[in-house]
């Protein structure tokens, strides 16, 4: 194991931050960060901001107030694809034609890297064979990915992030409509390239037993401000999950791994 | 790990350049035709001879002054209307995108019977040069693309929603042209079929170098587009995070297709459903990739335009049929076909 101590190694940060869709603002002076090399896990009930936020890191919202901030460098104004070479992300319902090959679709993952009209060349197949092999897609190359399984689709999607080959890496809900067993498949996966690979990655959860059992860091939202955040050990327990969803729970910790669980006992009413 | 790469490298793409060479022969096919059939048929003995400047004199007036410029101005028309159509369904990945559909073909032709109106005398000729035609086309499809964005944005409604203010606004455009050409001094018959349904009955040489020129202006900033293309197959936030800039790319795509709708009405008139059909055979025979898309497109768009041409001439002979009546007549059953499944799936 490596020494997952480095926990003050900020990269991605929010800072007085405020956001929104038109008339409504779904945070405000929010600040967030992210450290360097560890899997954050966002979460919290529907509707407190999870996608909002991560679509701020990302720089595809426009904030009202505040900055976004990767190694302390304003992520404002800089061009598309140099955007795109340092922070990759998996929107939370994406979508493609039927007909196209898994292969076409990681592909498009080399976008940022393709300089004008230049065809794609060796690194672009290097990492796209690198991101097929650790998905485990290899031999489905060639198949079009209407003919996929949900399982397979949502690790077609997580190849195509792999083959942007960004230091971090935002996922907003990888494990939508997956089973359990794929959803163990996804976030292993996911924790590898944080752990093998040296990624940053925020990773929007709804399951807070996965996200305890996969994150380093946890960040509680609730009514778009941070309820609580830090490692995981730290974080997770009774009170915080109460405060966040409104919920009477029992926190355990699995002998074999240290890490805590949460088993839900009933909603708080009112 | 090299077993992989090997088999990864083996892309399956020969069977799309065998369907694109078949689609060259059937173009290349359908323009013999064109030039060797029409009121006076000829075989390939007479046909021949005068392709290369020799045999009789009328043969060689036949074909080289009347039909291969019609045949080139349907083809070049037909693939300009093609692309437009592929360039609208790539920018608003809506199946049911097209020029006639989203009502930019009536308004390129509003445009163009609205310069003849405003820049004839009383001798009914005009006071400036026709070359502003176009431009005069493009004016008023690119108001049109606008207006539909704009309508169909404020009501939502998705798919379906987006092809409603099409045809109504085309409606509209149609009622204008309609009330130009009577009051105005388009008068003549053959003039008002190509503007109420497309047609080729006038093509003349110079028609031909201008549509020929833009085509050459238009198709290289296309093969420039093809990476962007590809990647805005994927939806709006996933091409997004790959570091494409989305809603400009989403413009300039829409605006090349409103030059490329304006350059063939400005010629052949609003000749319908063939930027639906087109895009659509082409998706079939070589996939999404753009690149094998725009020359599938092109050519399928160029073939339509002929054979229709074709067929108006042979099937309706002596009667001008409009171009446009015979494209409609395949292309509007195969639009209702995709509004059905697209009104389904977002049911």
């Amino acid at each position: 194991m490596h020494d997952r101590s480095r926990s003050n190694d900020q990269t991605l940060a929010l800072s007085a931050a405020a956001a929104g869709y038109d008339e409504r603002l779904v945070f405000s002076s929010l600040d967030l960060s992210v450290a360097r090399g560890r899997v954050t896990a966002l979460c919290g009930p529907n509707g407190c901001g999870k996608s909002t936020v991560l679509k701020a890191m990302r720089a595809m919202l426009p904030l009202r107030e505040g900055g976004v901030f990767l190694e302390g460098k304003p992520l404002s104004g800089w061009a598309p694809k140099a955007l795109a070479r340092e922070i990759a992300m998996l929107s939370q319902s994406p979508s493609a034609p039927e007909e196209m090959t898994v292969l076409d679709l990681v592909n498009l993952g080399r976008y940022a890297h393709r300089r004008g009209l230049a065809r794609q060349g060796t690194a672009d197949r290097e990492a796209v064979e690198a991101a097929l092999a650790a998905t485990d897609l290899a031999d489905l190359a060639h198949r079009p990915i209407g003919t996929l399984s949900g399982g397979q689709m949502q690790r077609v999607w997580i190849a195509m992030v792999i083959a942007q080959a960004a230091p971090v890496i935002l996922l907003d809900e990888p494990t939508n409509h997956l089973d359990i067993a794929h959803a163990l498949d996804t976030l292993s996966l996911v924790r590898g390239l944080s752990h093998e690979e040296g990624k940053t990655v925020v990773v929007v959860l709804h399951d807070l037993n996965l996200a305890a059992r996969f994150a380093d860091d946890i960040v509680f939202l609730k009514e778009g401000r941070v309820a609580a955040a830090g490692p995981v050990t730290r974080v997770f327990h009774a009170d915080s999950i109460a405060e966040v969803f409104g919920i009477d729970c029992r926190v355990l910790s699995d002998e074999e791994t240290g890490r805590p669980f949460c088993i839900p006992l009933a909603a708080r009413g009112g | 790990m090299t077993a992989v790469a090997t088999e990864i490298a083996r892309a399956p793409a020969h069977g799309r350049a065998g369907r694109l060479a078949a689609l060259v022969l059937l173009l290349g096919a359908a323009a013999v035709t064109g030039v060797a059939l029409g009121s006076s048929s000829m075989t390939l003995d007479r046909l021949l001879p005068a392709l290369v400047g020799q045999g009789a004199e009328t043969d060689r007036l036949i074909v080289w002054g009347l039909r291969a410029p019609r045949v080139l101005l349907s083809a070049l028309a037909g693939m300009a209307l093609a692309l437009a159509g592929l360039l609208l369904q790539r920018a608003t990945r809506n199946p049911l995108a097209a020029p006639t559909v989203l009502g930019i073909s009536d308004g390129a032709a509003l445009g163009a019977v609205g310069f003849l109106f405003l820049f004839s005398d009383s001798a009914n000729s005009l006071t400036v040069s026709i070359y502003w035609q176009p431009v005069a086309a493009a004016v008023g499809a690119a108001v049109f693309a606008v207006l539909v964005a704009v309508l169909a944005r404020g009501a939502g409604g998705g798919p379906v929603g987006l092809v409603l203010h099409g045809f109504a606004l085309g409606a509209l455009a149609k009622a204008g042209v309609t009330l130009l050409m009577i009051v105005g001094p388009v008068y003549r018959a053959s003039q008002a079929s190509i503007w109420l349904a497309g047609s080729v009955h006038e093509a003349r040489w110079s028609d031909v170098v201008v549509l020929a020129s833009l085509m050459a202006l238009i198709l290289p900033v296309l093969l420039i587009l093809t990476a962007r293309m590809d990647q805005l197959l994927v939806d709006d936030s996933s091409a997004e995070a790959s570091g494409l800039p989305v809603r400009r790319t989403q413009a300039l795509l829409i605006a090349l297709a409103v030059v490329l709708t304006a350059s063939a009405v400005s010629f052949v008139g609003a000749i319908g459903f063939v930027g639906l059909v087109a895009p659509h055979a082409a998706r079939l025979l070589v996939g999404t990739r753009a690149l094998p898309a725009i020359a599938a497109s092109a050519l399928v768009g160029a073939a339509m335009v002929v054979l229709a041409d074709i067929v108006v001439r042979l099937a309706f002979a002596p009667l001008e049929v409009p171009t446009g009546a015979a494209t409609a007549l395949i292309g509007a059953p195969y639009f209702l076909f995709i509004l059905f499944r697209t009104g389904r799936a977002h049911a």
